[in-house]
């Protein structure tokens, strides 16, 4: 269903000699590749740094072609219940490698969404098939990680880009893709992405995708075509006492959209604070979400939370 | 033998009122194949539900076993019972048919029931036909995934007059034509209570008249869910909307959505509304902890909360004549299973080609992507 390519993948570097920036991670895991020899490895760091990319380029360099056969590629966020580790991992990891390595290699994306629960199984996993497989975890916070498991791992610290590492990214994409990008365009995308490469290159795909010759104007207009506007929209709903769509609109978002309750509440917390309401409403509301939040995971359905919750916001509406 | 089994269809097209079930439920019944899905027929009482089953065993000498749901008090029983039978080859070679009645009367307490029996009919070399009178019955909210859903209509005034017609005939009993025709209107499309009534008042004489009629009792009819949102919402007596929903056939579950469907089409100001969800809030979790805790003593606090404490939400009673509305949430869920699975199957497929989880494809990808191409 993809008719064209994500630049994001497509420039993705396939080895770890093709990264541009972390030079003090990449050094040290391309002397475990020469050495054949890598231990369990932990990467954390923010988001579009290159954690994924490293861990993929790593396993390219290892294993050559045939990568593929040698890792498992799992994660963490989607498959979070402690049976992957008990059996998806667990299998993988017991069977002998293919090829001149003598382990596999599982990458574990976003291992800090793992239960405790599934992190104890995990680090028994990690323990008994040392010999037959490696660990890539991925994480944003190490913190999130057990500390039997992290004093098992070799841990990498994944740096924010500089903005010369994410302009060398930027004129990667400009000249494969022969466009023309100005000089504020690219001040424009360095600041909305925030050092994130993976929002860096999808802005410039749809920025391009909007006009070839890229300016400051086309970036910030692909920008706020971009940024979900569907949650905003519900509260200001609410706050003009408009309860019915401002259910309809949940409703689409939750059982149509798919998004999960977890993070519409997260969005209307962020942004209770750009409502016109009163300051002392705004901390009001905070409480009230925080109060629903909570019901939520005590078990709530999350529609009828949600919903109770957005009812609460008619109590600050401006017809009262 | 009762008229209303002497006077049963002999063939599959004397099934009275019902050519497009009858069609749906052929077209089935010919494509089936062990472990296909069942087929669940529902509508009213007395519209011709098992009339047609039993009629399809006899025309095509067919074993029909038959079971009624709400005999089966656990997932075990279900299992012995059914199972048992579905491995036993048919003691004249016949073929079988299965037929479970009343499927929404499986006893409540036993959650394990629709599961069992979507194993069962998974796993079938038989067809399975189900019958239930509210297949949105939210306790059968997975098992429908695995039936196709044929609908009975009540049967049609003109058709019931037809047929009581037909059996005077052929009982030599003289009747008023405007007898029949208040049979056939008090009926409400349950031709059997119809035949009931017309044999009622024939056993006493071959000729009946209109004065006659008022032999029959009233039959109990159950309040309808509307009755009951109507009292919860009118009343501002805490037992009162409390009790409302002792007389209607509808799991409590159920009702919650229907309050929560109709609180903003009762309810105008702010406060209520804000007040009466919060007291769903409340409700559902008490729902949880019933589920949670496996202990249905929580239930009568979910209870009284989504009808008294949603009652006592307004101020004042609205003078108003309020229409209300079925449930968006389980029209919902019947209908749109199918898209929803299609589009976590198009996330899955971009997470495994851009190495990255869902929900960051969902975040990150997404809203950019649908600027770059109208596929998404």
């Amino acid at each position: 269903m993809v008719d064209f390519e994500v630049w994001a993948e497509k420039y993705r570097p396939k080895s770890l000699k093709e990264v541009i920036n972390q030079g003090h991670v990449v050094g040290r895991l391309q002397a475990f590749v020469k050495d054949k020899n890598v231990p369990h490895c932990l990467f954390a760091g923010p988001a579009g740094t290159g954690k994924t990319t490293c861990a993929l380029a790593m396993a390219n360099d290892l294993y050559g072609k045939d990568w593929r056969a040698n890792v498992l590629e799992t994660n963490a966020s989607d498959e979070r219940g402690i049976d992957v580790v008990r059996h998806k991992i667990k299998d993988f990891s017991r069977m002998k490698a293919i090829g001149n390595v003598p382990y596999k290699l599982v990458i574990l994306d976003e291992a800090d969404a793992l239960t405790r629960d599934a992190q104890q199984a995990l680090r028994r996993t990690m323990e008994n098939f040392t010999r037959t497989a490696r660990f890539v975890l991925v994480c944003n916070y190490s913190s999130r990680i057990i500390d039997p498991i992290q004093s098992r791992a070799a841990i990498f610290r994944f740096k924010p880009l500089s903005e010369g590492d994410q302009k060398k990214y930027i004129e990667r994409i400009v000249k494969g893709e022969k466009l023309k990008i100005t000089v504020d365009g690219i001040k424009a995308i360095l600041t909305l992405a925030e050092g994130d490469l993976r929002r860096v290159s999808n802005l410039l795909q749809a920025s391009a995708a909007m006009k070839k010759n890229i300016t400051e104007d086309i970036v910030y207009e692909a920008a706020s075509r971009a940024k979900p506007k569907d949650v905003e929209e519900m509260l200001k709903m609410v706050l003009n006492g408009n309860f019915k769509d401002a259910r309809k609109k949940l409703q689409d978002l939750l059982l149509t959209q798919g998004l999960a309750a977890e993070d519409i509440i997260k969005e209307i917390h962020r942004q209770i604070y750009n409502l016109e309401i009163p300051e002392e409403d705004k901390i009001k509301l905070v409480d009230k979400t925080g109060e629903y939040d909570f019901r939520i995971s005590e078990g709530g359905s999350e529609l009828i939370q949600l919903e109770a919750l957005i009812a609460q916001f008619l109590l600050f509406s401006k017809k009262r | 033998m009762s008229w209303t089994e002497k006077y049963a269809p002999k063939r599959v097209e004397e099934v009275v009122g019902q050519k497009k079930a009858v069609e749906q439920f052929l077209t089935w019944y010919k494509s089936w194949q062990p472990r296909k899905r069942a087929a669940l027929f529902h509508g009213p009482a007395g519209t011709g539900k098992t009339s047609l089953i039993e009629v399809l065993g006899k025309e095509k000498n067919l074993e029909v076993v038959e079971m009624n749901a709400s005999d089966f008090r656990t997932a075990q029983q279900i299992r012995e019972v059914l199972g048992q039978a579905m491995k036993q080859k048919s003691l004249f070679m016949k073929r079988k048919i299965f037929m479970i009645d009343e499927i929404d009367g499986l006893a409540s307490e036993d959650r394990g029931g629709t599961g069992e029996i979507i194993k069962i009919i998974k796993e079938s070399h038989y067809p399975i036909v189900l019958t239930a009178n509210n297949p949105w019955n939210t306790k059968l909210r997975s098992l429908r995934q695995y039936c196709q859903l044929i609908q009975f209509g009540k049967v049609y005034y003109w058709e019931i007059i037809k047929r009581l017609q037909l059996i005077c005939e052929k009982e030599g009993v003289k009747c008023e034509k405007e007898v029949l025709s208040q049979l056939a209107k008090r009926s409400e499309g349950d031709l059997r209570s119809a035949i009931n009534d017309l044999e009622t008042l024939a056993r006493a004489k071959k000729q009946i008249k209109l004065e006659d009629l008022k032999v029959l009792g009233i039959r109990r009819k159950e309040t309808s869910i509307f009755d009951v949102l109507k009292m919860i919402f009118k009343t501002k007596t805490a037992i009162a909307a409390k009790l409302s929903i002792q007389n209607v056939d509808k799991d409590p579950q159920e009702i919650f959505w229907w309050i929560e469907q109709n609180i903003i089409n009762e309810y105008e100001k702010p406060e209520e509304i804000a007040n009466a969800f919060d007291m769903l809030s409340r409700a559902d979790l008490f729902i949880q902890r019933t589920k949670i805790r496996q202990n249905w003593k929580y239930e009568k606090y979910m209870i009284d909360l989504m009808t008294a404490g949603v009652a006592l939400a307004k101020k004042e009673m609205y003078r108003k004549f309020t229409r209300y509305q079925y449930p968006d949430k389980i029209k919902f869920l019947g209908m749109t299973k199918v898209e929803r699975k299609e589009d976590k199957e198009k996330l899955l497929e971009l997470s495994k080609n851009l190495h990255c989880s869902t929900k960051k494809i969902r975040e990150d990808f997404l809203p950019f992507l649908k600027i770059v191409s109208k596929n998404f």
